[in-house]
């Protein structure tokens, strides 16, 4: 179970989360859904550990284990997976080794052997086929020259292969037309299971159609201030932000 | 013929302490015949050796044009960054073969093909060598084909056959420096003379390796490479540089490459001298009609190596590719400055460059292109890049158009800067560690030029120096 307890981050001067708590059973898909600037890719980057962030106060744990307490990579050893809203292009690094690299990392921890060559491009052709995915991205660049509609899926299509135990998609669906969109929703729908938590960060309910959530938050300036089912997240789409902000002011 | 009647024709004018130690040195060392190695070496080739007439006039118009223009020193704008110092205690004069290590074939590098030339301390050491037996292709020692020559009643060239600098360096179309390729031209006492026949189809076709034994106080090492391709060739050429030892080598290396019309070359150079070798190298080369000739140079050893690299474009539609790679840690000082330049119309060019300079190293690459009058429908893009991987690290690289035509096509990007945070936290967030995640940037900064590298063998070998070599200028972390 995720566990986040009165998180306060600062960017700078400027402070970004405010005192914010969620608890992500193991199991369920929660939605964090909020305006522009509300804070939501800020949560997402300081649960992978991105550098920039500073912590002020409070915790968030994984499974009981301090995740701020990790450099990023051991959080990814955790099991702690992000989708980047801007996956990065890497020119000159495959995107075959980056996913092997980062499945034997994985298994490295867990100590297990590395994997097997076969079988693990038996694996990854399979999570591709999954993902409508060429087999000519296998070596590509990490994301080179990829659209924005391939490089989401090639976001989905590494956390198909690494299996985390916690997923935290950060506006996955951004820029994903309704084809790749039910591409993307169902590979995520494949991960869902009962020793697996998602974190989906949107903006637009457009997603929740096909990923359905457990939960749904509304963060308003850094912090939660609306929770309920996926009803939350239509009357979002009919009624926009301003009421929550004004009921939070 | 005495020492001071030998120095009466090499008059040292404006003689700085420096070249006028070199006209005395040069003077003692042709005192009587030419030196002989005390060694194997002797074994390929039992005629009596002649000092001809012809190449001792050669190098004494080297050495006196030498003089005429002295050594760069570092107010020169295009030698600001090789640390020039060094030359002050070297000795100029080859050294005896005498006092040379013994030396097997485990010493060195993995053959690439089959045949391979080694050369200690820039002479041919055959027992180390396997000779070709590529048909179209003749390799000859320089000093063999000096004699040769002469028993032939030929007036001998020189160094062997290979075309004279002292007449490169007047050539007012190559606005080059050529002054440490005139050192080599009065010093030399062999060299690869490697000429390939008309049509010949060769793609890895002869390896050269310069091993380089003697500490510079002792005698310097004059790598010397004439490489003249015919007409409709397809040729490839490995050169590499190494020490042997640990001795603070100094090393003088010329090269000039002639690439008849609608010839194909590549030619891959691998600096990998020793941590405290000193490496200086001038290379030339031209190309007639339609002709491709691409250059790749990976640049790893020396405490301080320049290269110097002249090309030029004289037959419509010839293509050079320059590509250079450069990995600097510690002290090591690297620096390039290629310049090609636009003779005949429609040429192209692609100048492509990444260095990564670690430690308190510098790495600097300056590319230059001149378009001359009528070189209309020039086509050329430079592309340089520096990684600083060190705090004390400075990576110097210029791109420099000189245009005086119009229809032009000329592209250029240059960056110098770290490592891409986005970049790393990437790779850290899929669970790579820094070290690898790291290791894998800067690997991948330099794939656009490795890359390049059509020979898989030679490739798998440079990979894995440049990623020893990486694994020890680590010191990336304190940047990020």
């Amino acid at each position: 179970m995720l566990k986040i307890d009165n998180l306060q981050v600062a960017v700078g001067d400027n402070k970004v989360l405010n005192g914010l708590s969620l608890e992500v059973p193991t199991g369920e898909v929660h939605a964090i859904m909020g305006p522009n600037g509300s804070g939501k890719s800020t949560l997402a980057h300081v649960l992978a550990g991105r550098p920039g962030y500073t912590v002020t106060g409070g915790s968030i744990t994984l499974d009981g284990k301090d995740l701020l307490a990790l450099e990023p990579e051991e959080r990814a050893h955790e099991g702690v997976f992000l989708g980047f809203q801007y996956p990065v292009e890497i020119p000159g690094v495959n995107n075959v080794y980056l996913l092997k690299a980062a499945l034997n990392a994985a298994r490295k921890h867990r100590g297990l052997p590395e994997v097997d060559a076969f079988e693990f491009l038996t694996l990854v052709r399979e999570k591709m086929q999954l993902m409508k995915m060429d087999e000519s991205f296998l070596s590509r660049g990490v994301n080179e020259g990829f659209s924005g509609g391939e490089k989401k899926r090639n976001e989905i299509l590494q956390m198909l292969v690494l299996e985390p135990k916690l997923a935290v998609l950060d506006e996955t669906d951004s820029g994903l037309d309704i084809d790749a969109l039910k591409v993307v929703a169902n590979g995520v729908n494949t991960l869902r299971s009962p020793d697996r938590s998602v974190v989906l960060v949107t903006h637009y309910q457009r997603l929740l159609d096909y990923v359905i959530p457990d939960h749904v938050h509304v963060l308003v300036r850094g912090k939660i201030a609306r929770s309920g089912d996926k009803t939350l997240a239509l009357e979002l789409e009919k009624r926009g932000y301003d009421w929550v902000i004004e009921e939070a002011a | 013929m005495s020492a001071s009647q030998a120095t009466s024709k090499v008059a040292a004018t404006p003689a700085s302490p420096l070249t006028a130690r070199i006209a005395a040195e040069f003077a003692a060392a042709h005192a009587g015949s030419e030196p002989q190695r005390q060694d194997g070496a002797q074994a390929l080739d039992t005629r009596p050796r002649v000092a001809p007439q012809a190449l001792r006039a050669r190098r004494e118009a080297a050495l006196q044009a030498l003089m005429d223009s002295g050594l760069p020193t570092s107010r020169d704008e295009n030698w600001k960054y090789v640390n020039l110092r060094p030359l002050e205690k070297v000795r100029f004069v080859p050294p005896s073969g005498a006092a040379r290590p013994a030396m097997t074939a485990a010493d060195l590098p993995a053959a690439v093909g089959k045949s391979r030339y080694v050369f200690v301390d820039g002479v041919l050491e055959p027992s180390l060598s396997s000779p070709t037996t590529a048909a179209g292709v003749v390799v000859t020692s320089m000093k063999v084909t000096a004699a040769h020559s002469t028993a032939a009643g030929v007036a001998a060239s020189g160094v062997g056959g290979a075309t004279p600098i002292v007449g490169a360096a007047n050539d007012d179309a190559l606005p080059g420096d050529l002054r440490f390729a005139l050192l080599n031209e009065a010093f030399a006492t062999d060299g690869a003379q490697i000429h390939v026949a008309r049509g010949t189809d060769c793609a890895i076709c002869v390896e050269l390796v310069f091993v380089a034994t003697a500490e510079g106080k002792a005698g310097a090492s004059y790598p010397r490479v004439s490489f003249k391709v015919d007409a409709n060739a397809r040729v490839g050429l490995i050169e590499r540089h190494i020490s042997f030892g640990s001795d603070a080598n100094f090393i003088n290396c010329a090269v000039d490459v002639e690439v008849a019309r609608d010839a194909s070359v590549q030619h891959y150079r691998v600096q990998q001298t020793g941590a405290r070798a000193i490496w200086f190298d001038t290379l030339t080369a031209k190309l007639a009609e339609n002709a491709r000739y691409q250059v790749h140079t990976v640049n790893l050893g020396a405490l301080s190596a320049r290269s110097t690299v002249y090309v030029k474009l004289l037959g419509e539609r010839s293509e050079v590719g320059v590509f250079g790679a450069s990995v600097g840690g510690k002290n090591q000082v690297h620096d390039t400055f290629a310049l090609v330049d636009h003779i005949a119309p429609n040429a192209r060019t692609n100048q492509s460059f990444r260095g990564i300079a670690g430690g308190r190293s510098r790495v600097a690459f300056n590319g230059k292109i001149v378009v001359r009058k009528g070189a209309h429908g020039t086509d050329s893009s430079q592309s340089l890049r520096g990684l600083l991987a060190g705090t004390d690290a400075e990576i110097d690289v210029r791109p420099q158009l000189e245009i005086y035509t119009d229809d032009v096509r000329c592209n250029h990007g240059a960056t110098a800067g770290k490592l891409d945070d986005n970049m790393l936290f990437y790779l850290l967030s899929r669970g790579l560690d820094r070290e690898t995640a790291l290791r894998l940037l800067k690997w991948a900064f330099l794939e656009d030029v490795v890359s390049k590298i059509e020979v898989p063998e030679l490739r798998r070998q440079i990979e894995a120096s440049l990623a020893g070599q990486m694994n020890e200028s680590a010191a990336l972390k304190e940047l990020l």
